[in-house]
């Protein structure tokens, strides 16, 4: 760690009223701001949406707010502004990374999105009823708290009004099957359950993590202090460290694999300043999703549901400037190269997803070895059995993935997962988004036109003054 | 001073500096024949896209060294390349050249070109740079 000698860590000024926050990328943004001054990424680019939003919905809102049944139009317009800003902010240069090679995700990413958008209102809204309203919503964002090793997570719970609601609407809107002012009542049935989730995670008033300078700070204090006691220094270079960082990386390969390399494998929450000065990241590596078909590899290897990694960074250490935990759960540094500051580390085993927290036990790094080699293999095998699958194969295995696993920890909770499969057919492929399947690949749809919709925010159209809050779509013309 | 035959995005500054003899991979067939070959570690992976998936079993077996012609740290094989400390150069463009990618518009031509170019060559990654990486001779 050579280029930070004689440098001293700054990222707490990010923090002060008015900082603008570092810029991690020259881009700007437009989206429905025509002609005003182009917004930024970061904390800057948060107080620029807020200062443009109509409504108070981005600010601190109080409970009431969130248990009423329904968003204004202004809201509904503000939330979908900031979450086609946001997304341009987590995922533009993400976007850039071309064809997989492997796994066709910007079809089955379009796909999905149009699929949640249609099909998830009223599973949502039924999620809504089992739990007795919205309050019941609310009490399944605050599990989180109090638990590691769950998908009630920040990219799971931005995903069902960023994904499923924005990015939805935005390619049905693209591919012209729907107009602005449709699906309104839809709209806020998939706004409200994000919020309502959202809220009950954060519980200071905010719902995203950009909201609040890229902070995911939802454990209770004493929730953290069981597993801040399970630390184990790390010296640099140390064999211990070099077994620990390894295994963060590998399974964390894994995660994202099993989750056909999308985010929803992973999961950072954070950061949290210690009383010692070093700044925690909890990291929930999801290995072994059981819904998933292939995942019977990992059930193979005997590996759990979720390894879930505690892990203290010296912010002297790499003259830390800025820390971002984003709105998919993702932390990025400035400096970029954080591993060699890590000083401590923890690993925690969450067998299945509702595995009680009195039964998640720690694993001592020393006794690693074991654990890497099984999530190892379990890569390996997983590769070669998808490199063996055709196209539409891994078009639909990687639409599921998006469109059952985004909900999927909120319906488990909320006790509706198999009502969802049983009496609203989870599991199958609307008619219409099936027939899509075959124009998301003609004209460059799914890899230029939606990739430019989505991450310009061209595509995320206002609902106009007019719109009919109880309106759905009923012409086909 | 050695010559610079690409650069692009550094996804970390590192004081690794890997060497090794250029392999483009164009199929998951590819990287399976490299880990079956035992010799993974004599060589700079050079790939097409961002994504972690198409590299997955050479990341969790010790690749020492990555490129790309797309993506960028903030994408999936940055993300893991970081996470492994394994100095990766995205978005590569040759030095000699005036092609560069851009999202949606880029043809074949500009891949096969870098593929081309750099397959085979032995080189080594300079990734010392807060923002830039470089692929460096090193015949």
């Amino acid at each position: 760690m050579t280029t930070t000698e004689g440098k001293r860590a700054t990222y707490k000024q990010r923090y002060e009223q008015g900082d603008d926050g570092l810029r991690f990328q020259e881009l700007t943004y437009t989206g429905n701001f025509v002609g005003m001054e182009p917004v930024t990424d970061g904390i800057k680019g948060d107080r620029m949406m807020r200062e443009r939003a109509k409504s108070g919905v981005l600010e601190k809102v109080s409970k009431e707010d969130v248990l009423r049944d329904q968003f204004t139009i202004d809201e509904l317009n503000d939330l979908n502004n900031y979450l086609a800003w946001n997304i341009w902010d987590v995922l533009v240069m993400r976007a850039t990374e071309g064809v997989s090679g492997m796994i066709p995700r910007q079809e089955y990413e379009i796909l999905a999105f149009m699929h949640e958008f249609y099909r998830w209102p009223e599973i949502l809204r039924m999620a809504t009823d089992e739990v007795g309203g919205g309050q019941g919503v609310l009490d399944i964002g605050a599990t989180a708290r109090r638990e590691i090793g769950t998908k009630v997570n920040a990219v799971h719970d931005w995903c069902i009004g960023a994904v499923g609601f924005g990015m939805g609407r935005c390619g049905l809107l693209a591919l012209e099957v729907i107009g602005p002012d449709d699906y309104v009542e839809e709209s806020n049935e998939i706004l409200k359950f994000m919020q309502r989730i959202l809220w009950g995670k954060r519980q200071d008033g905010y719902i995203l993590n950009s909201q609040d300078n890229y902070r995911c700070r939802i454990h209770e204090a004493d929730f953290l202090e069981q597993i801040t006691a399970q630390l184990e220094p790390l010296e640099a270079d140390s064999p211990k460290h070099g077994a620990f960082t390894q295994f963060n990386a590998a399974a964390e390969l894994l995660s994202f694999l099993d989750h056909y390399d999308c985010r929803l494998g992973l999961g950072d929450t954070g950061p949290y300043e210690l009383p010692n000065g070093q700044l925690l990241i909890l990291r929930d590596l999801f290995v072994n999703e059981e819904v998933f078909h292939w995942s019977d590899v990992c059930d193979d290897e005997g590996l759990p549901h979720c390894y879930t990694l505690a892990l203290t960074i010296d912010p002297e250490k790499m003259a830390l400037a800025e820390i971002r935990v984003n709105d998919i759960s993702t932390t990025f540094t400035r400096p970029k190269n954080y591993i060699e500051a890590i000083t401590g580390g923890a690993v925690f085993v969450r067998e299945k997803w509702n595995t009680p927290m009195g039964e998640v036990y720690p694993v001592a790094i020393d006794d690693l070895g074991p654990h890497l080699e099984r999530v190892q293999n379990a890569t390996l095998k997983l590769y070669a059995k998808t490199a063996r699958m055709n196209r539409r194969d891994l078009i639909w295995n990687g639409q599921y993935v998006y469109y059952v696993d985004m909900i999927l920890p909120h319906l488990r909770l909320a006790g509706a997962y198999e009502k969802a499969c049983t009496d609203y057919q989870l599991w199958e492929v609307d008619q219409r988004v099936a027939n899509y399947y075959y124009d998301i690949t003609k004209r460059g749809f799914a890899q230029e036109t939606v990739p430019q919709k989505i991450f310009s925010g061209a595509g995320y159209l206002p609902f106009s003054d007019n719109a009919d809050r109880r309106r759905s779509k009923y012409r086909w013309l | 001073m050695a010559e610079v035959l690409a650069e692009g995005y550094n996804v970390f500054d590192t004081a690794k500096s890997p060497s090794g003899t250029i392999k483009y991979l164009s199929s998951p067939a590819d990287v399976i024949g490299l880990i079956k070959s035992g010799k993974l570690k004599d060589h700079i992976l050079l790939v097409r896209g961002g994504t972690t998936t198409f590299l997955a079993p050479a990341l969790s077996m010790g690749a020492i060294g990555v490129i790309t012609m797309s993506g960028a740290p903030e994408s999936h094989l940055g993300i893991l390349s970081r996470e492994f400390q394994t100095p990766c150069v995205m978005t590569a463009y040759l030095t000699s050249s005036d092609s560069r990618y851009e999202v949606g518009k880029t043809g074949d031509s500009h891949f096969e070109e870098i593929a081309k170019a750099l397959d085979g060559r032995r080189v080594r990654l300079d990734c010392t740079d807060h923002e830039v990486g470089r692929v460096v001779a090193d015949d």
